[in-house]
């Protein structure tokens, strides 16, 4: 048994090295179809991060009295916090509003100047809601609606439920038409990888006939081509690890520019899912070579 | 050695290429098959080499009954019957060694063994000196008499020869024929398929003429009579 695997192992990796331009095609084809594919999830990845802070910008208010006391507004906060639809509840005083006001205002000194005349903070304070799920807000704002506190003065939900759903409406085409542009894609990619696999082993039929004339055994014709066929799968996949990193890293400076302030790293999300990604990419690919392997093999073998 | 029994053999088409054939070959004979293309030497081949079943009768190797044999018995079939063909059926990659080699190594004998037995299959067809090179680097002869070596490193009782000749010229393929009857002589039963007359009445051993898929001759030391 182990005499036959190492010449299993033996006949694969000679006919990989004697055939290298069918190897090389055939690996070429792989890694196409590879990097199309990585980029197609890049995409996905990306878009959803692009949705992911629009979704972040949406927030909800509530104004708060001017004379409510610190007590009182982080009594109300600690409410907030521990209703099930929140993520997280923001306090900003009257000064960090004024802070906040002024700077969005720095280049507008008519604005400045007339609160510099008022000569008090105009501002109230607020607590800033932000939803655990976009989904979540419809019915958050029903429940911050009926709430009941004497210290909100006013309520912000301004447009929010129009823009959301149709954030979420957008959402969900980008992740509808995304899936169905990866998943017609792969199928392509599979079908590319199938035929080139194929067309590999026409390539072998005569060897084939020779192995079934001289008696080798169903099993021993058709595993060198499998084992070939693993031995492509595991070159192109490390092909494409060591030219997607790089491209990775390499876009990820202009992502982080595009992005500022939020934490869209492409690069740490492929290294944080390294086995995951590659390791199922790996499965896929050897799994549809060797089905293509074995199918080419069956139907060449019939002598 | 090896028994038809009124073997019948259709195509899809609905050609009979094989018409109610019996044959006896006994052990350590020399038979040619004769005839001209199309009259079912070569699905005899396949027949005895279990490529091919019959549509009727009985077809014995030895006292094994290869009638119905299946698909996973084939090889072990063919590691008992070796066989040569017009085109060589050589592995244009491999060495001359190694195409001889192949043939045990694909059935799992030891390295040891291979060692042990090519050398000398390769001294047998002449092939010392050449063994290294590739097929395309030897002439038909020498790549026909790498087949026979090949169809001989299984020792095998039946020796089929389907055509041996037909790629090779004449001092090539009486030198094939001379091999051949080395090997009958060593005790191996061998069935040579040809039409070519000189080869066959040179030999002066059985010869079976087939003609429409039927056996219209059948003469001990006979000769070419189509």
């Amino acid at each position: 048994m182990l005499l036959s695997l190492i010449r299993i192992i033996k006949f694969s990796l000679q006919d990989v090295v004697r055939n290298v331009w069918l190897s090389v095609i055939t690996v070429t084809i792989l890694c196409l179809a590879l990097f199309s594919i990585n980029t197609l999830i890049v995409a996905k990845i990306i878009s959803q991060g692009a949705v992911d802070v629009v979704k972040d910008k949406v927030d909800i208010s509530l104004y708060l009295k001017t004379d409510a006391t610190e007590d009182q507004i982080m009594a109300l906060r600690s409410d907030l916090t521990n209703m099930d639809q929140i993520k997280n509840v923001m306090y900003v005083s009257k000064k960090k509003a004024l802070d906040f006001f002024r700077l969005k205002n720095k280049n507008n000194p008519e604005i400045l100047q007339s609160l510099h005349e008022l000569g008090t903070n105009p501002l109230s304070p607020s607590l800033v809601i932000t939803p655990k799920k976009t989904e979540y807000i419809p019915d958050l704002i029903q429940k911050l609606k009926s709430l009941e506190n004497d210290i909100i003065e006013s309520r912000d939900f301004t447009d929010n439920t129009t823009i959301l759903n149709k954030i979420n409406l957008i959402t969900r085409r980008i992740n509808q038409i995304g899936m169905l542009i990866i998943a017609v894609f792969i199928a392509i990619s599979l079908l590319v990888v199938y035929n080139s696999v194929r067309m590999a082993v026409y390539t072998h039929r005569k060897e084939i006939a020779i192995m079934r004339l001289v008696g080798a055994s169903n099993y021993f014709t058709f595993m060198p081509f499998v084992f070939s066929s693993l031995i492509y799968t595991l070159a192109s996949i490390l092909i494409i690890i060591s030219l997607f990193y790089p491209f990775l890293s390499l876009i990820q400076p202009y992502l982080e520019t595009f992005f500022m302030g939020y934490n869209i790293n492409i690069l740490s999300y492929y290294l944080d899912n390294f086995v995951k990604m590659f390791g199922l990419q790996f499965a896929i690919v050897a799994f549809i070579n060797i089905i293509a392997s074995l199918l080419a093999v069956k139907k060449y073998s019939e002598v | 050695m090896i028994k038809l029994f009124n073997i019948s053999k259709s195509y899809i088409n609905g050609i009979k290429v094989l018409d109610d054939v019996s044959l006896h070959i006994r052990p350590g004979e020399f038979v040619s098959i004769v005839g001209q293309s199309g009259t079912g030497k070569t699905t005899l081949v396949k027949v005895l080499i279990g490529e091919e079943k019959v549509d009727e009768g009985k077809v014995m190797i030895g006292d094994w009954d290869i009638t119905n044999i299946r698909r996973n018995e084939v090889p072990y079939l063919r590691r008992q019957i070796g066989v040569i063909f017009q085109d060589f059926k050589l592995l244009p990659r491999k060495t001359l060694k190694e195409n001889v080699s192949f043939a045990l190594e694909v059935c799992g004998r030891s390295q040891n063994k291979i060692n042990k037995i090519v050398p000398s299959v390769m001294k047998i067809v002449g092939l010392e000196e050449e063994q290294n090179r590739y097929p395309g680097e030897v002439s038909g002869g020498e790549q026909q008499r790498t087949a026979i070596a090949r169809a001989l490193v299984h020792q095998p009782k039946i020796l089929l020869a389907d055509e041996p000749t037909g790629n090779l010229d004449t001092i090539n393929a009486e030198e094939i024929i001379d091999l051949l009857l080395r090997i009958n002589n060593f005790g191996t039963t061998v069935i040579l398929v040809t039409h070519n007359r000189e080869v066959v009445n040179r030999l002066k051993k059985r010869v079976i003429t087939m003609e429409h898929g039927r056996i219209v001759s059948d003469r001990e030391h006979g000769k070419y009579l189509l």
